[in-house]
């Protein structure tokens, strides 16, 4: 049913401001496609641009093999959902979700037929002659959902629909969103800066940065094997050690650790990326005899947080500020307190390796 | 759950008909051409005829014929020139005078506990319901040469004709206005600063002169300037109570109605023009400036104001609001007693409308202005929606077109359309629908601001949801965005019909043998000797507007629309 979509070498300037910058992507049919980006990078351009309701500046949308770049909106079959729902206030519930109906000019009972069949996939049945100010935020949503799918469009895209509703019914919403496209089977574009939306929904991820994609692939790709700093810092969270290649080794202030893969690197200096869940406790996640002795370092608990499900405790290290998580269960064992000693472990493995540091700035 | 899914893959799709979508391609440029067409040639085409009249002789167009004639005779001829000196100082007194009154009045209004304020309100903006001429008459009826209060109560010999008339006249009439502005931007600074000036030990004199007013300037330069622009351009009051003193508005008048001296009446538009599209451009700019600092930022709470401080703000707003119900209580009885203010029994003669006008200039009046009411909101709300949020090829230039009206003196607006239109393949000339389309434009500005301000507030996401759902121009249009900008379309529709019951510049000329409006009877009434009954019409006025008022106050309730006071209306 759905049909394929892609980006071809597609930018998009405002003025002197660059907010897309010749990207290229095949959306495959079925596909959950999220956009993932600090806000400003152009992921709502690009959605923009494949509705229609934005140009593109050069570059080719190409959807079924052909171009659409000037085929109104109205005339792609696109549906959209928005961040602030953009329910019509002066109709309800089904006058909302017979919008798009109507335009068609299918007839009443159809019409009646189809949106009763709406309301129950969204769940809303039993509040048809509701207006949207009479509804919750999560319920809005639903209908804002309900209205885009009623009129079966191939490719639903969706502007950080959740951004605006509490956690809880962010989570709730999720599944909802993920249900509907697994069971229609319709192409979902996604776009949000929510890193854990995006590794929780998606068959893929782009992760975006200033109007460029930093990388493309499956939540698990983008979390395990990120490409560059940027990432491994957006997503997830992740300690960056700053360091000089010698011997085979990188030297990071008194200590030299062994890397994993670091055999071809041309350059001197270099950054490594560490995630707090991968760096081990000696004694507690680990045994001692395990570890490679250059990579154990002992340091003093300065910080512990208690986030439910794990521990983080945060540590100086070469006067490097950095986190290890604990998984709470293990953490009960050790009655750690703050400023005790701690002995860490690095495995080689585990670092990512990189050339240049991102750093956010807050 | 399941079966509602298996009937949705099943369901037959229906596409978006082709038709509508080609249509709707020709849709916003044939509005943005309408537009701009329409403005085109009633608001630029009647003033590039006074151009051509003052500025070539003959009023031919061509280097050759260019000649400064014109102005030479004006400049040199002492008692047209006395108008514009005239003019100036009237405006210029009228503008201080209402300042400061108007700046106290807001002050009340937005800066203290008094109470009453809802009365207060009202009261300021009733001279709107009016045409600009009920105060000239009430103030005659009060200080003129029979005089109530001259003649009679104090048996003097002075009388109010001329300057000090008008100036009078002028001040009660742009109360309204200067209060809009100076009470939005009132209440708008942050009231905190002045409790902090205080706290530090600052004196009231001190607070006042030194945090009150100057976060207040910007607001003070607009009204100000709004205020010179009202005066300077007034017609009615000047022509009824200026005697012999005269102005530009009444000059421009003279010389085409009593000379028929056409060129010299589009010269002193001309000089009129200048000093009034200053006052117009200042205006502009500084309410710019006004608006950036009003930011959405939630108005903090009045402290309670001191004891004495309401009692003398109570007095004081009670004397503005005062001399106002005396003004519209004085034409209103004085419409209904035999012969003021000699004879006080009641009786219903002035009603019975010696001029040939009568109640039929009413009625006609009464339909022009509900067709300027629909279609002014209509047209004005159409063009702030292509311009605003479908953002056309040439709307910049759209928009300063669109601007202009408000700058352009009524008075000068209808003279043009004499010289442009008075031309026999103009089929319209001569009918109330030239005077129609005069009234849409000459207040198309206001109109179309306030629709724009309104649009603004409206999502951009609800349109485009609508787009994306196959929504045509047209059906989005109709079925989302009109409904989400009712409140906003009773508000123009309001504004347009008040305008159009009582404006008398605009339409002064454009009334015929055969075409009478209630407002400018008003005029030939008083000039013939019926000052009774040119009362008798302004009060019909008064109450027709009220009327309408009032019925929309019940339909914008029935709707669910806010219900507005009197001041949501300019
Ligand atoms: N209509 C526009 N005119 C000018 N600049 C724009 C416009 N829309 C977006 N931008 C700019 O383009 C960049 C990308 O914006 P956007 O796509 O909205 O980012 P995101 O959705 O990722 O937060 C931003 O710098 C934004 O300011
Ligand atoms: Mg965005």
């Amino acid at each position: 049913m759905s049909k394929k979509l892609a980006l071809e070498n597609v930018s998009k300037h405002f003025g002197s401001l660059i907010a897309v910058n010749n990207v290229s992507i095949d959306i495959e049919p079925g596909e959950f496609l999220c956009f993932l980006g600090p806000s400003g990078c152009g992921k709502t351009t690009i959605l923009r641009m494949i509705t229609g309701f934005e140009q593109v500046t050069s570059g080719a949308i190409v959807y079924d093999g052909k171009v659409i770049n000037d085929v109104i909106p109205q005339k792609r079959d696109f549906g959209i959902v928005f961040q602030s729902y953009a329910l019509f206030p002066n109709m309800t519930v089904t006058q909302n979700v017979a919008f798009g109906l109507k335009m068609r000019k299918m007839p009443k009972k159809l019409i009646d037929e189809r949106v009763t069949e709406i309301l129950a996939l969204i769940g809303l049945t039993g509040w048809e002659s509701h207006y949207p100010s009479q509804l919750s935020g999560g319920q809005q949503q639903r209908v804002a959902l309900g209205r885009a799918i009623a009129i079966k469009p191939n490719v639903l895209l969706l502007d950080e629909p959740l951004s605006a509703l509490d956690a809880k019914i962010r989570v709730r919403l999720r599944t909802v969103i993920k249900r509907l496209q697994e069971e229609l089977g319709i192409t979902m574009i996604y776009v949000t800066h929510d890193q854990e939306e995006a590794l929780a929904l998606s068959d893929r991820v782009v992760i975006m940065r200033d109007g460029e994609f930093m990388q493309i692939g499956s939540p698990w790709e983008i979390y395990k094997q990120p490409k560059s700093s940027f990432i491994a810092e957006f997503v997830g969270t992740s300690n960056f050690i700053p360091g000089t290649k010698k011997n085979e080794k990188i030297q990071f202030g008194q200590l030299e650790f062994a890397v994993a893969g670091i055999e071809n690197v041309e350059e001197e200096k270099i950054y490594l990326a560490i995630r707090p869940e991968n760096i081990e406790m000696v004694d507690v996640t680990i045994s001692a005899e395990d570890c490679i002795p250059s990579n154990v370092v002992e340091v003093t608990a300065e910080v512990i947080n208690f986030l439910g499900a794990i521990v983080r405790i945060t540590f100086i290290l070469e006067e490097e500020e950095m986190l290890v998580d604990l998984p709470e269960k293990e953490f009960e064992k050790i009655n750690l307190k703050r400023k005790d000693l701690l002995k860490l472990y690095f495995p080689p493995e585990a670092f990512h390796v990189y050339t240049e540091l991102f750093r956010k700035l807050i | 759950m399941n079966t509602a899914l298996k009937e949705y893959t099943a369901s037959i799709d229906y596409g978006i008909s082709s038709a509508r979508t080609e249509i709707d391609r020709f849709i916003i440029p044939a509005v943005t051409i309408f537009i701009a067409l329409l403005l085109f040639f009633f608001m630029l085409f009647p003033m590039w005829s006074i151009l051509q009249l003052s500025f070539f002789k003959g009023g031919q167009f061509g280097i050759s014929n260019f000649t400064l004639a014109n102005f030479h005779k004006y400049f040199t001829t002492s008692y047209t020139l006395k108008a514009l000196w005239h003019s100036l100082y009237i405006s210029t007194v009228t503008t201080i005078i209402v300042i400061v009154i108007v700046f106290f009045f807001a002050y009340a209004m937005a800066r203290t506990t008094i109470s009453g304020k809802t009365f207060f309100r009202n009261i300021i903006m009733m001279p709107l319901i009016a045409p600009s001429i009920v105060q000239a008459l009430a103030l005659i009826y009060l200080f003129g040469r029979n005089g109530l209060i001259t003649a009679h109560l104090l048996k003097i010999d002075w009388n109010i004709y001329g300057s000090v008339g008008i100036i009078f006249s002028e001040v009660l009439y742009c109360l309204p206005h200067a209060f809009v502005i100076l009470y939005t931007t009132l209440s708008a600074v942050d009231i905190r600063l002045d409790e902090a000036a205080e706290s530090l030990g600052a004196t009231p004199f001190k607070v006042f002169t030194r945090i009150t007013l100057p976060s207040a300037k910007y607001g003070i330069f607009s009204a100000a300037a709004l205020t010179f622009n009202l005066t300077i351009t007034d017609f009615g009051n000047p022509v009824v109570i200026g005697g012999n003193y005269n102005v530009l508005a009444t000059e421009i008048y003279a010389q085409v109605t009593n000379l028929y001296r056409f060129d010299l009446g589009a010269t002193i538009s001309i000089i009129l023009l200048v000093p009034s599209l200053m006052a117009f451009m200042l205006n502009y700019y500084v309410s710019r400036k006004t608006f950036s600092m009003i930011s959405g930022a939630a108005k903090p709470v009045i402290p309670p104001s001191r004891p004495l401080q309401k009692v003398s703000y109570t007095l004081y707003c009670y004397l503005v609001a005062f001399s106002i119900i005396v003004i519209f209580a004085t034409v209103i009885i004085g419409s209904f007693v035999k012969i003021w203010p000699y004879d006080w029994s009641l009786t219903l003669d002035h009603y019975n409308f010696p001029s040939i006008g009568g109640y039929s200039a009413i009625y006609t009046s009464v339909w022009v202005s509900l067709i300027v009411g629909i279609c002014g909101s209509f047209i004005t709300l159409v063009a702030g929606y292509v311009m605003e949020t479908r953002k056309p090829f040439f709307k910049q230039f759209i928009y300063l077109l669109s601007v202009m009206p408000a700058a352009i003196p009524g008075l000068v607006m209808g003279l043009g359309y004499i010289l442009a239109f008075n031309k026999p393949y103009y089929f319209f000339y001569g009918t109330p629908w030239i005077i129609v389309i005069n009234i849409i434009i000459c207040n198309f500005t206001l109109g179309i601001l306030s629709s724009i301000s309104n649009l603004r507030n409206i999502d951009p996401s609800v349109e485009e949801a609508a787009i994306s759902l196959g929504g045509d121009t047209i059906r989005t249009f109709f079925r989302i965005i009109f409904p989400l900008s009712r409140v906003a379309f009773f508000q123009n529709f309001v504004y347009f019909f008040m305008r159009s019951m009582t404006t008398i510049s605009a339409v002064i000329f454009l009334v015929s043998a055969t075409v009478h409006l209630a407002a400018i009877e008003i005029i030939m009434l008083d000039n013939d000797g019926w000052t009774a009954s040119a009362n008798a019409m302004c009060t019909c006025i008064i109450v027709i507007v009220l009327i309408m008022l009032g019925v929309l106050q019940i339909v914008a309730k029935k709707t669910g629309g806010r219900p507005e006071g009197l001041a949501a209306e300019i």
